[in-house]
């Protein structure tokens, strides 16, 4: 303390270094502690709403519901435990994102390398890009009938509207300047597309895909919730007519989880292919 | 030395700039014929928004003259070609491709070898004075640094010519000094016939065998021409450099 009182800066720095108020600032300025109070504090209402009000009958707890996923992991559901109704949809997503980008990425690359192409589908695009993927559901059960074929059908519709947007966007809003200077270096036509047309829309392009693929989950689930024997929107029908909100919960939880998990295996597949795109600082 | 060669040559060009309407109609150069020797450093000087890169940009290729002509070893220029290299005010780099793709990419779309061409683009990067950057991409690169890849590309596709478009526009006064040192230093090491289009006296001053200074507005005209006799390296402040930049201020009205 004698020798502290010498130094009086030393003292000063070591108040301020441990009062609450500091600390507390310092905490603050960590945002991974925010990020856990953001999620116990979540955590916490959700239980005690769950405890307390009336909706409590079909509001389980945090800890039912993990209780429940761990069940519905274990056991048999129609036919298949958790991992195989995750599986059934994301074999879904998987085979109409695939259908949908296939075809949607295409036209727009021509789309938007050809005056003449875009003309003739333009008009026709537009009609049916605001139409939400989901209103097609009827028909393609008509067409269709209720098997894999109709569910396919909705999430291709879906993935290929921001497929389609995004290559032709991608396309036609590289720099003109980056032509110039590929032409300048004695470029032709098709050393243009592949040496800056491609690789400049390619983020755009990628973008794109990465909307199609989570506009494709929703879809899935939406098929699903309609009419399905397997998937995520079928276990979670299950638990509605189970009269089981805890089973409900969840399916949501394993949807999301799922969800997140896509985007971030996409954007480091789109690290590796796109190694010269600059990051955004967070 | 074959100094009298005649390398590039405009006669009578002239461009008009149509609006979309067609109604209005911008004349951005008026006349303006001049010849660029073999070897020879060409700057010309003017204020912004006086036809500059326009007549540069006639000279590449990308424009098409409304009358006269350009003659490249006196034959008519058709579109842009890898005879003429340009680097460019805004760098323009291949952001997907490395400081070594860049620079070897004229030779690439020639279909020359791989190992051939990375010898060729290794020299330049080395004469650019960016070796150990080969592999960085251009976002990770300054501003000086990437116009060194700018000018590294276009050397590296051996053009006839080489044209820049204010290349240092967009640097800082310390980086953009030290840029025309290096440019006078490459430039002798090994010699082209250079067209560079700037609206510095000093850097023009600076950098040129000759000076073509052109009219401060619309359209662009030729207004005067300057030999530039000083030795090489130049320096900023020696008695006769600021004589010849104090004259050439003096007849443009630029304050600059």
């Amino acid at each position: 303390m004698n020798a502290a009182l010498e130094h009086p800066t030393t003292v000063q720095g070591l108040q301020r270094h441990k009062s609450p108020a500091a600390i507390l600032r310092r905490l603050l300025k960590n945002r991974y502690v925010l990020y856990l109070v953001s999620i116990s504090g979540l955590l916490l209402i959700w239980h005690f709403s769950a405890v307390n009000f009336a909706t409590s009958k079909y509001m389980p707890t945090p800890w039912m519901v993990l209780k429940e996923l761990w069940r519905i992991a274990h056991e048999n559901l129609a036919g298949k435990d958790l991992l195989g109704h995750l599986w059934s949809s994301l074999h879904r997503v998987l085979i109409g994102f695939a259908i949908g980008s296939a075809v949607g990425v295409p036209l727009g690359l021509f789309m938007a390398l050809n005056r003449y192409i875009n003309n003739l589908v333009k008009p026709v695009f537009d009609l049916i890009k605001p139409m939400p993927p989901i209103s097609w559901i009827s028909l393609a059960i008509l067409w269709f009938g209720i098997g894999e074929e109709s569910k396919v059908f909705i999430i291709a519709i879906g993935a290929f509207v921001p497929a389609l947007i995004n290559s032709y966007n991608g396309i036609r809003l590289v720099d003109p300047a980056l032509y110039d200077a590929i032409r300048m270096l004695g470029a032709n036509r098709w050393q243009t597309m592949m040496e800056v047309t491609f690789p400049a829309g390619f983020p755009a392009l990628f973008a794109g895909l990465q909307i199609s693929l989570s506009v494709a989950w929703s879809c899935v689930l939406a098929a699903e919730l309609v009419s399905a024997r397997s998937g995520m929107g079928f276990l979670i029908i299950l638990g509605m007519t189970m009269s089981n909100p805890s089973m409900i919960l969840s399916g949501m939880v394993v949807i999301a989880v799922t969800a997140y998990l896509i985007t971030v295996v996409l954007s480091k597949v789109e690290k590796w292919v796109c190694p010269w795109k600059v990051e955004l600082p967070q | 030395m074959t100094a009298e060669t005649v390398k590039i040559e405009c006669r009578n060009v002239s461009k008009i700039f149509k609006q979309r309407a067609g109604t209005v109609q911008i004349p951005v150069l008026d006349d303006i014929s001049l010849r660029v020797l073999e070897n020879e450093f060409l700057v010309i000087v003017g204020p912004g928004q006086c036809g500059k890169t326009t007549l540069l940009r006639i000279i590449a290729g990308f424009e098409t003259p409304t009358a006269g002509h350009v003659l490249l070893d006196g034959k008519e220029i058709s579109g842009p070609g890898p005879d003429r290299g340009m680097v460019f005010q805004k760098y323009t780099l291949f952001p997907w491709r490395t400081v070594m793709a860049n620079v070897e990419m004229g030779l690439k779309l020639r279909g020359m070898a791989k190992k051939e061409r990375r010898e060729i683009a290794g020299h330049y990067i080395q004469l650019v004075g960016l070796q150990g950057f080969e592999k960085a991409y251009p976002h990770e690169l300054s501003g000086g640094m990437k116009q060194r890849v700018g000018i590294a590309r276009a050397y590296a596709n051996d053009p006839k010519v080489l044209l820049l478009d204010e290349p240092f526009g967009q640097l800082d006064a310390q980086t953009r000094y030290l840029m025309e040192q290096e440019t006078a230093r490459i430039w002798s090491a090994e010699k082209k016939t250079v067209i560079f289009v700037t609206n510095s006296i000093d850097e023009a001053v600076y950098l040129a065998d000759r000076i073509i200074t052109l009219e401060g507005k619309l359209p662009g005209r030729v207004k005067s021409s300057y030999t530039v006799h000083l030795p090489r390296p130049r320096e900023h402040i020696d008695k006769k450099f600021l004589e010849l930049r104090h004259q050439i201020t003096e007849e443009t009205e630029l304050l600059l």
